[in-house]
């Protein structure tokens, strides 16, 4: 007879264990391999795959541009979410068609609305510049120039995910206590002041965790570019992922592509793990 | 300071909302044009700058060459998602009532590492898997199927599910199903008859995150269907390559994005009432 | 009869320590003990959630180790109220009754007169969350006590209502305990006028440990320990360092009258137990208030004495001020008189 405590767990962790451990143990085995388009198969070629990627200036520049893309759009929707969340929080009117209206872009299908944005940032036919001239701008290359494409992504994903760290931070404010701002307005703090000494930390924790779910989902960017700019132009808008993808499913470098995905994850966990623990001391003044 | 700061306030959420319902509304007017009113630079309004059409709409049901088939990916794209969202919720929900019950200890690892296990998968990049699911899908014959993607996305939506019930089951008092056992249930007969009924917060909670996550993926369906299950996602994206018009596009995208910009309306409530904040510490 | 036999437990809050007891049916058992003495983990384990470490648990001569909690013929009462929130009053208190295979409209007769008897007639078709503390609370005592269970275990069911309601629930729990008559009733509290109330026996509990068992007028004549005495009367008895010196007993150097026939053998230093009552205003003693507070009718005055702090309980209301100098005269027949270890050593001459 199962037991109760393994009825419970095990058919998840089993399932889980069942796909996602052949998958990577198989990309760790063939990261070791030369499988490529012309002989495809297990062999055994040591480090070389991995010795390849130190000398492959491409990945490392896409990592790099990955690390300031993630950097501004995670800041920027941080910033622009706790702005929002601050300002729908209090019972206000149309407070409810606000919130609504602002979680909306994340329920959407990514690639689905790049295929909408990208008719937006169209050059000449686009509503982009076209509202831009009206104040005397423009044309900006949106998408046929390297700034201009990696704005647009940094556009697209403060839009789509926004709304990942609004609706993650209102639903931190809604369940704050309300003893600190009695304290605080028995004090006669100012708006300002209680903002930095009350609210700021009591958000800290749940900032961080939104923090981190972003900088996690951002790190996998790929939908995004795929769709507006192909990495492009040239490869202005590449990042890690697309450059696997590329390499595995376009060259179909299979083995290199492994040892790329494997390293890259490695990276990935390793910088997030000291993001984690640097905010962790930055916000909350412990370690974790 | 009252009154300006409120007006500012407000200009600034109607600012906000220009921004979030722009790429909206520009598709729905987008939708309405012809060849005409694409190719000669920016036109918002109907009937004022340019004159409505229904050709986009019309061509996305329309069958034959000149038709684009938007149904089929439709329930494609429903049936995988549903099915995934259920069979995660399923098991991520007995899984996350395990985990917050019960310890659990094999050699040195313990609840802790089980739940991070399961959570840890969110952290791992789609391209890391991609190939090795895709000759794993090939040698069961799966790829290409509703089944297949379906195994997939469990994988993709069952931390989710664990990880938003492990923290609902934690606000359940340990109590109420030790007061069902006492009562004569079996700890099986306590989840089911109890625990499970007093959950329904934490179940909805956890299925729109399953849902949303499972109907706004790419990259899987991507690579694992051709041409007999394409989901959404993969179609319009096929779309978008060849020499697809704007407004059959448009039409296309409004279509597959607004069932789950409805479940707005439910985040909403949720978030409101303060149960979502359990569910993100 | 449910028998514990050098119970022991590694529970990571409070680890019970070898705990024996017989307990017999028919009887109310108090358990009283401060918050943390371990009560709610004995009852814990008496249900079986959670496990013995050491010693074993037997009812009727059945070891009770492997029998799953729901097999136990039990009920319990939570301090918290644990209702099942998604089903009604009267689907509550049926619960048990249907798990134990009644059909449903038997149970739903049987709930109804539980109900009945908790007073919440007419409240059947409510949602638990709806009613209020004290209600919520006789629905789950309902529950509890409809099944009959051989073994009823209330932790500390009143410890979260508020003073009036606390009263009236008391004041009913001998005739509502009745229905389990036969059953076992162990029931736990932080108050010894509860525990000495409603208990047939009392066990004394003190960090994981027993410490006395037995009829509350005894435990409470008759302390066996400084820490029984301290826990079984509220206002707690006072403990003071005292010696007797050549048979007379000694407090602050100051020998005290020759009390009503307290036997004072051997010389050496010695705790006395002082109670409450004991200490009344006038007299010779000195004393300097540091706080008084009313209790109902009464006052409790606590001293600062020249042989140390102790508590006074006066009748009726009386105001002192703060450091003010009074006069007091000890009552010595009362005197609990302990060894420096603090072993019971009272001895009283029969007849004075």
């Amino acid at each position: 007879m199962l037991k109760p405590k393994h009825f419970f767990l095990l058919p998840a962790l089993l399932t889980l264990a069942a796909i996602i451990l052949f998958p990577l143990v198989f990309t760790v085995r063939v990261s070791f391999s030369s499988w490529d388009v012309y002989q495809a198969g297990l062999d055994f070629i040591g480090g070389r795959n991995y010795a390849r990627l130190f000398e492959d200036t491409r990945f490392w520049e896409s990592l790099l541009r990955l690390s300031g893309m993630s950097l501004i759009t995670v800041t920027l929707q941080y910033v622009l979410g706790f702005a929002l969340a601050l300002a729908v929080w209090k019972k206000m009117r149309g407070g409810r068609i606000f919130r609504v209206l602002f979680l909306v872009p994340m329920m959407t299908t990514p690639v689905v609305m790049s295929v909408i944005w990208r008719t937006v940032f169209h050059e000449s036919l686009g509503p982009a510049n076209d509202l831009l001239s009206m104040v005397g701008i423009g044309p900006v290359p949106w998408l046929s120039s390297a700034a201009g494409a990696f704005i647009s992504v940094v556009i697209v994903e403060v839009w789509q995910w926004t709304p990942f760290m609004f609706l993650l931070l209102l639903a931190g404010l809604v369940s704050l206590p309300r003893e600190p701002y009695l304290a605080a307005a028995i004090d006669g703090a100012s708006p300002a002041r209680t903002f930095w000494q009350v609210t700021f930390p009591l958000m800290a924790p749940i900032s961080i965790g939104a923090i981190i779910i972003r900088l996690i989902e951002a790190s996998k960017i790929m939908d995004t570019v795929y769709v507006m700019t192909s990495g492009g132009p040239g490869t202005a808008t590449e990042t890690p992922s697309y450059y696997i993808y590329i390499r595995g499913l376009r060259d179909f470098q299979v083995g290199y592509s492994a040892a790329l995905s494997l390293a890259y994850l490695v990276l990935m966990i390793i910088t997030l793990t000291i993001i984690a623990k640097v905010l962790m001391r930055f916000l909350v003044g412990k370690e974790t | 300071m009252g009154r300006t700061y409120h007006i500012i306030k407000y200009l600034c959420l109607l600012v906000w909302t220009a921004f979030v319902v722009f790429p909206f509304l520009w598709a729905l007017s987008t939708s309405f044009k012809d060849a005409n009113a694409v190719t000669s630079g920016a036109r918002y309004l109907p009937w004022v700058e340019f004159e409505p059409s229904v050709q986009g709409w019309t061509s996305l049901f329309a069958s034959g060459s000149q038709g684009i088939n938007i149904v089929t990916p439709f329930l494609n794209s429903a049936s995988v998602t549903l099915l995934a969202s259920i069979v995660s919720l399923g098991l991520g929900t007995l899984a996350a009532y395990g985990l917050s019950r019960y310890s659990y200890k094999v050699g040195f690892v313990k609840n802790s590492d089980i739940t991070f296990f399961f959570i840890s998968q969110r952290i791992m990049p789609p391209i890391v898997l991609a190939i090795p699911f895709f000759l794993m899908l090939k040698e069961i014959q799966a790829l290409d199927t509703i089944f297949g993607l379906v195994i997939v996305y469990v994988a993709l939506l069952l931390p989710i599910a664990v990880w938003v019930m492990t923290d609902f089951f934690a606000s359940i008092p340990k109590e109420l199903d030790e007061m069902a056992m006492i009562d004569g249930c079996t700890p099986i007969g306590a989840f089911f008859r109890v625990v499970l009924p007093n959950s329904t917060a934490g179940l909805v909670v956890a299925g729109m995150f399953c849902l949303i996550f499972g109907w706004n993926d790419f990259f899987f369906a991507f690579i694992l269907t051709f041409t007999e299950t394409q989901l959404l996602p993969v179609a319009i994206v096929s779309l978008n390559s060849s020499v697809t018009p704007w407004w059959s596009l448009s039409a296309f995208a409004l279509i597959s994005v607004t069932p789950l910009a409805l479940i707005a309306i439910v985040v909403e409530r949720f978030m409101s009432r303060g149960s979502l904040a359990g569910a993100f510490r | 009869m449910l028998s514990l036999k050098n119970i022991s437990t590694t529970h990571r809050k409070r680890p019970l320590c070898n705990l024996s007891a017989e307990l017999e049916s028919g009887k109310i058992y108090t358990i009283l003990g401060r918050t943390g003495a371990g009560k709610t983990e004995l009852l814990r384990i008496v249900m079986g959630l959670d496990d013995i470490a050491d010693g074993h648990l037997e009812l009727d001569g059945q070891n009770l180790a492997d029998r799953p909690v729901r097999l136990r013929q039990m009920s319990m009462v939570y301090q918290q109220f644990i209702n099942y929130p998604h089903l009604t009053v009267v689907q509550n208190v049926a619960f048990p009754l249907r798990r134990q295979g009644f059909s449903r409209a038997d149970a739903h007769d049987r709930a109804m007169a539980a109900l009945a008897l908790v007073g919440l007639a007419g409240f059947e078709h409510r949602m638990p969350p709806e009613l209020s503390g004290g209600q919520q609370q006789r629905v789950a005592i309902a529950r509890a006590i409809v099944k009959k269970a051989r073994i009823l275990l209330m932790d500390e069911p009143l410890a979260n209502l508020d003073y009036k309601l606390r009263e009236k629930l008391r004041e009913e729990f001998p005739r509502l305990l009745a229905e389990n008559a036969d059953g076992i009733i162990l029931y736990s509290t932080t108050e010894p006028a509860e525990a000495m109330q409603l208990g047939h026996e009392m066990i004394v509990m003190h960090e994981g440990c027993i410490l006395a068992m037995g009829a509350p007028a005894d435990i409470f004549e008759n302390p066996a320990t400084v820490e029984v005495a301290k826990l079984v009367s509220d206002p707690p008895v006072s403990i003071c360092h005292g010696e007797i010196a050549n048979g007379q007993l000694m407090l602050a150097g100051t020998a005290l009258p020759e009390g009503a026939g307290l036997v004072l053998k051997g010389d050496g230093p010695i705790q006395v137990g002082i109670r409450p009552d004991a200490l009344s205003i006038g007299g010779d003693m000195p004393a300097k208030v540091v706080l008084a507070e009313f209790s109902g009718s009464d006052t409790i005055v606590h001293l600062s004495l020249e042989f140390g702090a102790a508590v006074m309980l006066l009748e009726g209301i009386h105001e002192f001020k703060t450091d003010q100098s009074i006069q007091v005269s000890l009552d010595t027949s009362t005197l609990l008189l302990f060894s420096a270890e603090g072993k019971n050593i009272t001895e009283r001459r029969s007849n004075g």
